[in-house]
Formats: C-alpha cells, sequence, structure tokens
C-alpha cells in the first residue's frame, strides 16, 4: 500500500472496491443532524397498526407518535428524566372532557383545529368509527378495552361534530385511562374506510403497512426490520403547548448486537437506546460522557412462577420453602447489576404496609427454614424439577438460572434448568406446561386491582402460576368497580396478603430502564409502554 | 501398523513441525479432557457473586464470570464436553455414513440411486439452518446438537466412502475376498471399509473442529447446551458481548482454548493427508 | 451433436434431476417446521390481554386449525404458484421480504468471495511453487488460522477495532450510512445500483459498509480455496505438458501464470462454487454481528419465532441456489473441458 497513514489505507481499500465507480454528483444533502434523533433498537416495528396480532413493542411506541388519541397520560419529573403519571389524563384529540355525577358518561369536545395527516380535519365521527373497530374487529384491543367496560359500538355516540360522548353500565375507573393506551388511537375513517373491502371492513390490512392518523409524525420511509424514518407534522395540535415536536425527523434503526448499541451510542452516532445490556450501562456509566436516566419500571416486574395447579408446587409448603432458599441478593447482583426495585425482602409480615402492589415481599433466604418446610410438605428428600426460560432474555436469565439451580441443590431440589426458544417459551406458558419458570411481564394501568386481576385470576396466560383462590377472584370482583377508597385499600391489602402468603409466584424485582442518551438530549419520559415517545425529546440548545 | 509406516510417520512429524505441533496440542486436549475434575482449580459450577467479572489475578489465572466462577476451572471442565460433542457428532456421522457409502458403491443399483437421492437434498439444505431448525425442534440438550451436527455431516461421509469404495470394488484382492466366500455384507465391512479408513481419517480430523464451531455457533444465537454447564462456545459467546465494556478476558481465553482445538485438529488433518498420501507432498 | 446442444440438453437434465431433491427439501422442512413444539399463534397473539379467541384467531388466519396433510397440500399448491406464504414476523409476504433482502446477502457473499479468492489464489500458488518450505508452511498456518476463529467473534473483533477503538470503519450497521441516500434500486445490488446511477459517493458508502463483514467471512473461506488451488496447482506442475513447456524454454512465469494456473483453476472453480452457496445459507452470524438485512437473519429471527412461512422459504431458496449454482459450474465445465458428457 503507497499509503502512510492508516486511515488513508482504509480509504484506499474502500478505492478498489468502486474504482469502477465514477464520481457523480454528492448525494444526500446532509440532512441536520442536529434536527434528527436516531434510535437504536433490538427489535423491529412489523406492522404501523398496533392493534394487529403480533405487534412488537416498538410497534406500539411508533404508533404513539403517529397517531393521537382521546386523552393522554401526563408526566412529572423523576430524577434527571420524566416519569408518566397513571392518575392524571389530559386531552390531546379533546380540547376538554367532562364525567358526569354517576360516573356513566364520559363527555368529550374535540380540538376544532386537529386535522389528519392529509388536511381532513377529525371529527367525531372518527373517533366513533376508530373505538367501534377496536371492540368489534379481531384484534389485540377488543380484550384490552373490555377491561375498562368499553365492549360494544351501542357506548360511543356522536354528538357533533366536535362532540363525543362514551356510556358506561357501571362505574369502572379504567375506562378512561383505556382511552389513554396504545390500542386507542384514532384513525381517519374516511380514508380508512376507503382502503376496507367486503373481507376487510376495518381496513385491516391495508392500515398495517400505512398510516391514517392525526399523530406528531409522519411516515418518511419505512423499510420492515431494519429501519423508520419519521418525519415532523407540522400541523399536529396534540401536545400540551399545542406545538409541533422539537425533532424534525427521527430515525429509528435496528441494531440486534447488543455491544454495537452500545458503541454506537458511546460514539454519538445514535443519540438514544434503551435496551442496552446492563453490563453496557453499568460500563457506560462509569466513563460518564453520556446521559443515563434510569426508571424503575413500576408497572412491571420479573417473577419466578410455579405451575400451582400440578405437584409438587401445589403444595404451599414447597413454594413457601423454595421462596426461603433463593439467594436474592446475589439473584439482584449478578442478573441486573442491582439496577432496579427489588420486589424481597418487605419489612413486613402479615399485614402489608400499603395498598400498592407490586410492593416488596416479606421473603428472604433462611435455608434452615427451606429445609423444615420442605420436609413439612413431605419432600424431605427433595425432588427433581425444571426451570425455564426464553432464550431472548437468557443475559439476564442465565444467571438467575444457575444461582437458583444451585441455591435449591442446597435443600435437596435438583433443577434441570432449560433455555427454550422464544416461541416455544410462550406456548409452554400458555398451555401450562412448565412447572417452575421465570417471566417479566408489565400492566399497562398499573393498580393493584388490576394486576391481581390479570396476574393471579382466571385461566388466561397471564396468571402464568394459575393461581386459583376464591377470596382473590371476589375481591378483584369487588374491587374493580369499588368506588370507596378506604374499601378499596382493605380489598387489596388483603389480596397483597394473601399473596404473600401463599406464595403463587416470587416476586424478584422491577428492572430498571436504562435509556442511555447524548447529554444533550432533554425530556426523556418513562411511559407505560416502555418506549421512547419521541414527541418528548429535544435537543438542548438547538 | 508396520514398521515401515511408523518410520514414514516419524519422518512426516520430523520434517513438518507444524504437524508435530498439532498432534502434540491434540494429545494435550485429550489428556486435559481426561484429567479435568481433577485439576480444575475450583468448582467449575459454584458461584460466588462477591467476586463477579474479576480481571485475571493470582488466585483466579483466567479471571471471574459475571457469578464470579473460576473462568478457568470452567475451560478446563469444558474440555471434555466440547471434544465429546465433537468426537460423538463426527464418530456417528462417520460410522453411519461410511456404511451407508460403502453399500452405495459397492452394490450400485436401484438403492445406489435412491440414497443418492436422499443426499442430494440433504447437500442442497442450507446446513446451520438446518442443525438450528434441528436443535429448536428437538430441544437444546447435549444429544440433540450432536445429532444436529453428525446429521449435517453424514452427506459429505456418505459421497465420501461411495466414491472410495466405488473405485475399488472391482479390484483384485475384492474379487479374491469375494472368491473364498465372504458375503457382500463381509466384503465392505471387513476388507473395503478398514481400506478406505485412512483417507476417511482426513476428513474425520478437520471435521472435528468444523463440529466444535457449529456447537459454538449454535450457542451464540442461543441453542447451545444448558447452563450453568460449562462450554467453550457458550463462554465465547457471552464473553463476545463483554467486548466494548473492556472485560477482555471473558471472551480471549474460552476462545483461545476454542481456537486451539480447531486449529489443532486442522492441522492434524492436513498432516494425516501428507502422512497417507505422500505423492501430495512431492 | 454440437458442443452447444450437448452442453443445453445436459443442462436440462441436470436440472429435471435436481427436481425431486428440491420437493424433498420442502417437504422435509415443513414437517421440520411443524415437530417445532413452539405454537406461532401464542407467540404472535402476545397482547398484554389477549386470551383463548384471540389464540384461536391467530390460528386460523395461519390455517394452522386444517390437517397436517391439507395444509403441506395447500403448501405445495402455493408453492407452484410463486406463494410462499405470509411472514407474521415482518407481516409481509415472504416472497417480498425475500426478493427485498436476497440482494444483501448476495453482495455481501460475492464480495467475500472476490476478497478470498483475491487471497487465496496468490497464497494457494505461492505454496504450490514451494512446497514443504517454509512459505507453504505459513500459507497453510495463516489460513487454518482463519477458520479457527468462530465468525461471530472475528466479526466483533474486527468492529471493536476498526469502529470502536480507531474509527476508520463505519457504524456497523446495515448496508448504507444511515444519513446516505440509496441509489435508485434497480438490481438491489447498491454497488451496482450507484454505478448506475453513476452515484459515486453512495457507491463509496456502501462499499466501505461491505469490508468489514465481507472480510469476516472471507477469513472463513479463505483456507479451503487455498488449500484446493496448492492441490490443484501442484498436480498441474507435475503433468507433462507443463514439463513440455518448461523444457522448450518459456519463462517460468508465464508457464505458471498462464499454462498451469488456466489448468488448474478448474477444481478451484468447483470449491468456489461450493463455497458459495455455504456461504450464503452459513452467514446467519455474519448477518447478525453486522446488523445486515439480509435473507440469513430473516429466517434465523424467523425459526426463533416459530413462524414456518419465511423458514420454508429460505430454505427453498438456498437449496435452489445451491441447485443454479452446481448447473452453472457444470456448464463452465462443461465449456472449458468438451470431453466431459453426460454419465
Amino acid at each position: 500500500m503507497p499509503s502512510s497513514s492508516p486511515r488513508l489505507a482504509w480509504i484506499w481499500a474502500v478505492a478498489v472496491f468502486c474504482c469502477a465507480v465514477i464520481a457523480g454528483p454528492g448525494s444526500a444533502d446532509a440532512q441536520t443532524r442536529a434536527e434528527t434523533l436516531r434510535q437504536v433498537t433490538a427489535n423491529t416495528i412489523n406492522t404501523l397498526d398496533p392493534t394487529m396480532a403480533g405487534a412488537t413493542r416498538e410497534a406500539f411506541g411508533l404508533s404513539m407518535n403517529v397517531y393521537d388519541r382521546l386523552v393522554a397520560f401526563t408526566r412529572k419529573p423523576r430524577g434527571n428524566g420524566y416519569i408518566f403519571e397513571k392518575d392524571k389524563l389530559r386531552g390531546e384529540l379533546a380540547e376538554s372532557y367532562t364525567v358526569s355525577p354517576d360516573g356513566l358518561k364520559f363527555t368529550f369536545k374535540l380540538k376544532r383545529d386537529a386535522k389528519f395527516h392529509d388536511g381532513t380535519p377529525v371529527t367525531a365521527d372518527d373517533v366513533k368509527w376508530s373505538l367501534d373497530r377496536h371492540v368489534s374487529s379481531k384484534s389485540l384491543a377488543a380484550s384490552q378495552l373490555a377491561t375498562g367496560s368499553l365492549t360494544k359500538p351501542e357506548q360511543f355516540k356522536v354528538i357533533d361534530p366536535y362532540t363525543f360522548e362514551v356510556t358506561l353500565d357501571k362505574p369502572d375507573r379504567f375506562a378512561l385511562p383505556n382511552l389513554a393506551i396504545v390500542y386507542a388511537i384514532v384513525f381517519n375513517s374516511k380514508l380508512a374506510k376507503s382502503k376496507a373491502t367486503p373481507d376487510d371492513p376495518w381496513a385491516q390490512g391495508w392500515l398495517k403497512d400505512n398510516t391514517a392518523g392525526s399523530g406528531a409524525y409522519t411516515i418518511e420511509t419505512f423499510k420492515l426490520g431494519e429501519q423508520i424514518v419519521l418525519k415532523r407534522n407540522e400541523e399536529w395540535t396534540g401536545g400540551i403547548d399545542g406545538k409541533p415536536a422539537p425533532f424534525k425527523r427521527i430515525i429509528m434503526q435496528t441494531v440486534p448486537e447488543a455491544a454495537t448499541r452500545a458503541s454506537l451510542v458511546e460514539k454519538g452516532d445514535a443519540d438514544i437506546s434503551i435496551d442496552l445490556a446492563a453490563s453496557d450501562v453499568l460500563s457506560l456509566e462509569s466513563k460518564g460522557r453520556l446521559k443515563i436516566v434510569s426508571t424503575p419500571q413500576f408497572n412491571a416486574f420479573s417473577l419466578i412462577a410455579f405451575n400451582t395447579k400440578a405437584p409438587p408446587f401445589d403444595n404451599v409448603k414447597v413454594r413457601q420453602a423454595i421462596a426461603a432458599a433463593l439467594p436474592y441478593g446475589d439473584l439482584f447482583k449478578a442478573a441486573i447489576f442491582q439496577r432496579g426495585q427489588p420486589l424481597y425482602q418487605g419489612k413486613w409480615a402479615s399485614a402489608p404496609e400499603t395498598s400498592d402492589f407490586p410492593q416488596a415481599m416479606p421473603v428472604q433466604q433462611d435455608l434452615a427454614r427451606a429445609k423444615a418446610l420442605l420436609a413439612e410438605a413431605g419432600f424431605a428428600n427433595g425432588f427433581e424439577t425444571t426451570f425455564s426460560f426464553n432464550v431472548g432474555s437468557a443475559a439476564v436469565s442465565e444467571p438467575i438460572a444457575a444461582l437458583t439451580k444451585e441455591a435449591l441443590a442446597k435443600i435437596g431440589i435438583k433443577v434441570d434448568v432449560q433455555k427454550v426458544p422464544d416461541a416455544q417459551m410462550s406456548t409452554f406458558i400458555n398451555e401450562k406446561k412448565v412447572p417452575f419458570f421465570l417471566e417479566a411481564s408489565i400492566a399497562w394501568l398499573p393498580s393493584t386491582d388490576y394486576f391481581f386481576r390479570v396476574f393471579f385470576t382466571g385461566p388466561q396466560r397471564w396468571n402464568y402460576s394459575s393461581w386459583d383462590n376464591a377470596e382473590i377472584a371476589s375481591l378483584t370482583d369487588q374491587a374493580r368497580f369499588e368506588l370507596d377508597p378506604a374499601r378499596y385499600d382493605t380489598q387489596t391489602r388483603r389480596m397483597i396478603a394473601l399473596a404473600a402468603a401463599e406464595v403463587p409466584a416470587i416476586l424478584l424485582w422491577q428492572p430498571n430502564q436504562d435509556a442511555v442518551m447524548a447529554p444533550a438530549i432533554e425530556g426523556y419520559t418513562y411511559w407505560f409502554h416502555r418506549q421512547v415517545d419521541f414527541r418528548d425529546l429535544a435537543r438542548k440548545g438547538s | 501398523m508396520t514398521t515401515s509406516t511408523l518410520n514414514h510417520v516419524a519422518y512426516v512429524l520430523r520434517g513438518n513441525l507444524v504437524t508435530a505441533a498439532a498432534a502434540a496440542g491434540t494429545a494435550l486436549l485429550i489428556a486435559v479432557a481426561i484429567l479435568g475434575p481433577w485439576i480444575t482449580p475450583y468448582d467449575p459450577i459454584a458461584s460466588n457473586v462477591s467476586i463477579a467479572l474479576q480481571p485475571p489475578s493470582f488466585a483466579h489465572w483466567a479471571g471471574t464470570d459475571q457469578l464470579g466462577r473460576d473462568i478457568a476451572s470452567r475451560i478446563i471442565a469444558a474440555t471434555r464436553l466440547d471434544l465429546l460433542i465433537a468426537a460423538s457428532a463426527v464418530s456417528l456421522s462417520f460410522v453411519v455414513g461410511a456404511l451407508i457409502g460403502s453399500l452405495c458403491g459397492y452394490h450400485g443399483g436401484r438403492v445406489d440411486r435412491w440414497i443418492g437421492r436422499v443426499v442430494d437434498i440433504l447437500m442442497a439444505f442450507p446446513l446451520f439452518v438446518l442443525a438450528m431448525a434441528m436443535v429448536a425442534a428437538l430441544g437444546n440438550r447435549v444429544e440433540n446438537i450432536i445429532y444436529a451436527t453428525a446429521l449435517i455431516n453424514l452427506p459429505f461421509y456418505i459421497r465420501f466412502a461411495r466414491a472410495e469404495v466405488n473405485v475399488r470394488r472391482n479390484l483384485g484382492w475384492v474379487e479374491a475376498a469375494r472368491a473364498s466366500g465372504n458375503s457382500h455384507f463381509q466384503v465392505v465391512t471387513h476388507f473395503l471399509l478398514p481400506n478406505i479408513l485412512p483417507a476417511m481419517a482426513v476428513q474425520i480430523s478437520l471435521n472435528l473442529g468444523w463440529a466444535i464451531l457449529n456447537a459454538a455457533g449454535l450457542s451464540f444465537i442461543g441453542l447451545g447446551v444448558q447452563p450453568p454447564t460449562p462450554e467453550w462456545g457458550i463462554m465465547v459467546a457471552e464473553g463476545a458481548r463483554h467486548i466494548t465494556t473492556g472485560k477482555w478476558w471473558l471472551v480471549a481465553f474460552p476462545g483461545l482454548a476454542l481456537m486451539l482445538a480447531v486449529l489443532c485438529f486442522n492441522l492434524l488433518g492436513d498432516g494425516l493427508r501428507d502422512i497417507l498420501d505422500p505423492r501430495m507432498r512431492t | 451433436m454440437t458442443t452447444l446442444a450437448s452442453i443445453s440438453r445436459r443442462t436440462g437434465t441436470r436440472f429435471v434431476s435436481s427436481l425431486p431433491a428440491l420437493l424433498g427439501v420442502v417437504v422435509f422442512t415443513f414437517i421440520l417446521m411443524r415437530v417445532l413444539p413452539g405454537d406461532p399463534a401464542v407467540f404472535f397473539a402476545s397482547g398484554p390481554n389477549a386470551g383463548k379467541a384471540e389464540i384461536e384467531e391467530v390460528r386460523r388466519l395461519m390455517g394452522l386449525d386444517q390437517p397436517l396433510l391439507y395444509q403441506l397440500a395447500l403448501y405445495l399448491r402455493d408453492i407452484a404458484t410463486g406463494n410462499l406464504g405470509r411472514s407474521l414476523t415482518t407481516g409481509q409476504p415472504v416472497l417480498a421480504d425475500i426478493q427485498q433482502r436476497l440482494p444483501a446477502s448476495l453482495e455481501l457473499t460475492f464480495t467475500a468471495l472476490v476478497l478470498a479468492l483475491t487471497l487465496a489464489l496468490p497464497l494457494g500458488i505461492a505454496a504450490a511453487l514451494n512446497p514443504g518450505k517454509l512459505v507453504d508452511h505459513a500459507v497453510r498456518f495463516a489460513c487454518t488460522l482463519g477458520v479457527c476463529v468462530p465468525t461471530f467473534v472475528s466479526g466483533l473483533l474486527l468492529i471493536y477495532a476498526f469502529y470502536y477503538l480507531l474509527g476508520w470503519a463505519p457504524d456497523p450497521t446495515g448496508r448504507l450510512d444511515i444519513f446516505a441516500q440509496a441509489p435508485p434500486r434497480i438490481t438491489g445490488f447498491l454497488l451496482i445500483d450507484s454505478l448506475i446511477a453513476r452515484d459515486g459517493t453512495t457507491g463509496l458508502a456502501a462499499a466501505s459498509q461491505l469490508i468489514l463483514p465481507a472480510a469476516t467471512m472471507a477469513l472463513f473461506v479463505l483456507a479451503p480455496l487455498a488449500r484446493m488451488t496448492r492441490a490443484s496447482m501442484l498436480a498441474v506442475l507435475g503433468s507433462d505438458f507443463i514439463r513440455t513447456a518448461d523444457a522448450m524454454g518459456l519463462s517460468r512465469a508465464r508457464v505458471v501464470g498462464v499454462y498451469a494456473l488456466r489448468n488448474a483453476m478448474l477444481p478451484v472453480l468447483t470449491i468456489a462454487g461450493i463455497v458459495f452457496s455455504t456461504m450464503l445459507g452459513a452467514n446467519v452470524l455474519v448477518e447478525k454481528v453486522f446488523s445486515w438485512p439480509g435473507v440469513a437473519s430473516y429466517a434465523l429471527d424467523a425459526l426463533l419465532a416459530s413462524d414456518y412461512a419465511p423458514v420454508q422459504g429460505f430454505v427453498l431458496l438456498m437449496a435452489s441456489i445451491f441447485v443454479v449454482v452446481n448447473l452453472t459450474i457444470d456448464v463452465l465445465y462443461g465449456i472449458a473441458d468438451p470431453r466431459i458428457g453426460i454419465e
């Protein structure tokens, strides 16, 4: 190589490749980098319609930015970022809303200047069509909205082009929050209807690859599985101040290797990433050149679940024994480097101090007690079982599995660890085929009774432990529609106490969401959907 | 082995230090695999979270991993499993492949054509993806990794054995064996197979290295052996993710062990070729 | 019979005889995917509140509620009409996904192969000219070293060195710098498309993205190519006509570079063909490490999600490419050496 500088050598190597390429006009009128935000993610966006079965979490995040809903959650500062407020809502497409005194009727006044991306105004007809679609079409939306007693089109009424009414049969405190979640997006009904077919009256096929929204961003390019580029909607009215979003352009790119994502952010080539490996976050933090917003995911949890329907885990003493055998501190340290909120070593015994959930449960390692409990359960010599987790979570789960295996060996339980591909794990959990496993989950609308209803009752997948407790079932039914705060408090405390006594699952922790970003990025908010809401972000000094 | 062959081997080893070194390296690996449990300084799966992720030191000369386990002990303990996976997979495909292949080569005809078709099908598969799919379908356990690796090696052995037997089947000594009352099966197993064995040894040695790499690749995408079992591929795959955080020992030492093994098998295979086929040396 | 007619007839026969193998590949993959214990319907109906009804709906949409043989018959009929099904991971028809992604894989594999050949040929020739000498051993050792490192390790190391530490390479995120403008898609090969568009900047950008992943793959296939070059050269150099040429007093460079090399190329070509089709299917790990939007990483993601259609489509594609590459080599052989006839 005739060059002396290595940099030159590189360029040389490149030049050899393109010796045939005749230099043409310079491409890419370099978009001003400062006005562009580049996010790198592990997963892909697989649909533009978040209600489609199989939509990824990234698709949820995207829909927040491309579509508007009637209402939105507000946020409050926390540390060097923000966190969403689950009990305080504001209008997004609605200018204002009122709730009737009996709690059965919600009246929304729509913003008169709100427009869809094609310029047509947003009217109550669009809202009606969209909500009708959510409760009637085959999608993920119907069952979610049902948790807020929104189940049939008759509940949605157009009063005039800018007034819309929702009625309930029973007061339900989840009705309004359900209109702020990912699924409750409002479509441009004229556009969507023009794409509908007799087979597909809700235009689900078309909306998967196209958008018909009024949100803060429009889609400039969408390369499935690679990247998506968003362009700011200058006419957007859904923000708190009614102004367009700060960034002109957003690039969301899929980079499967965690180490590469970390390098990209560290070198400043990417502006933000929310799914780095914990070890990378630690090392970036120690270097101190980037901004890291760490938020305990207070609406999520990691847990170890038992199949409480089959032996040996149908025996409460076995579950208590295992809860007393685990080295919680080591698990917390080895798996997530203590980046989170522990849900063990609660300071209470039989009655919880608050009615919040998830909260730290009263479990800690006590091998003597564990052995005694196991003997009482009739397993003095232990037993054999399997412990499963999914490949996708291996970075966190493998240390947990190894330590659990080691700890349970001390009380005579022989554990066979099984790392299973993600799709298989979903099947096993759904069909209740795994006796003892690791899982992490999230509730969009975090309230104690909602958690218990979703995760500890009924035959659905999310009741990981298949826990069937008559008292919990009746408590969740009561608490769901309970309007008296004192009674609600008593009911939910009882649920927590029951879970502590019966140990249907062992709660481990709420992992932090570590959003790592360039120091100049401001406004990062932790949202219920755990994705980046680009509308919040701005670059300092531009 | 006759004295003259031994002399030839000695001659080649003297003249070819690389092959000699590879043979020594292989011997060392086998020794470590056999002695494994007795020479690990620590229990390879005992955790000690308080000393997690420590760089190499006098006590832990290859450092410790995320659970505070001694990496050197894990590498030593993994040798047996890795060699076992490679050796079982390769011998499985060799035995089955050589038998089927030589029967095809000997008999020819319809059976040969049908088996040829099946081999064509196997050859046309993207082999690594086939291994992935098999392990995903059967569950990631050691035996399934072995079966998958054996299956994707199988077509090469069948083809090789078929071709080798095909050129020999009408030679005089085969005719003689047949004429002296041996059954066809006996001719194949007692006369033809031993005769083509040396030629196949080269392939076997090369494949051993390849089988280890294959297992490492499966580990990287999460289809390797189950934790906390120590295995080079998993250790490398996990360590590789720490490259940017400066924890080089997590990938360097298991990586070196893996490289050493593959290198030895490959160079040994080359050396065997030289020993068996002096013509190639000109 | 003219040579051309003989070649085309031979090609036709070979093509027809490879069809049963392709059918076998399709059926075998179909069965293998059904053996996977994962139920794609459950995986894809994973909204926070998806219940039994949603899962049944997904299953019905995917046709998973039908008997297996019926599903297979439907699938074969679909393939015959060019429909490879729909991917649940991306939500697109598999054929469209593959069309989108195949050029990326092909471009990477071609570049890697060219890179490997430009290194392997001189190395192999050098080794063949000095058999048993230091050069020979050094070449063999260096090439073997390349095969010993798993591609995901060498890839990550190259990224660490050239992107993270030295900063010479562009960020390893796919085929083109995110801020560069892609050339209008004509062939899907970025180098060719930018050549057509006469856009040097983009061509340069695309090439610099290609170097690291291509080098990673090239390192891995150097050994078989160099080994075959050496062996083939040795055989040719020992043959009578080379001795004759030498005896006639032709220059050594001419004898080696023209007469010997030309004759030694045929086996190398065969190996290159095999290497190409294996590389294309086996570069899963390289594509993952470099966020390369190719077909192999597409198949891997689908496999882990128990998403049947893309895996089946991918395997069929790879098998077809394998057949086509073999045919091409055959034809080239036939042209180079007309003595080879139909078996």
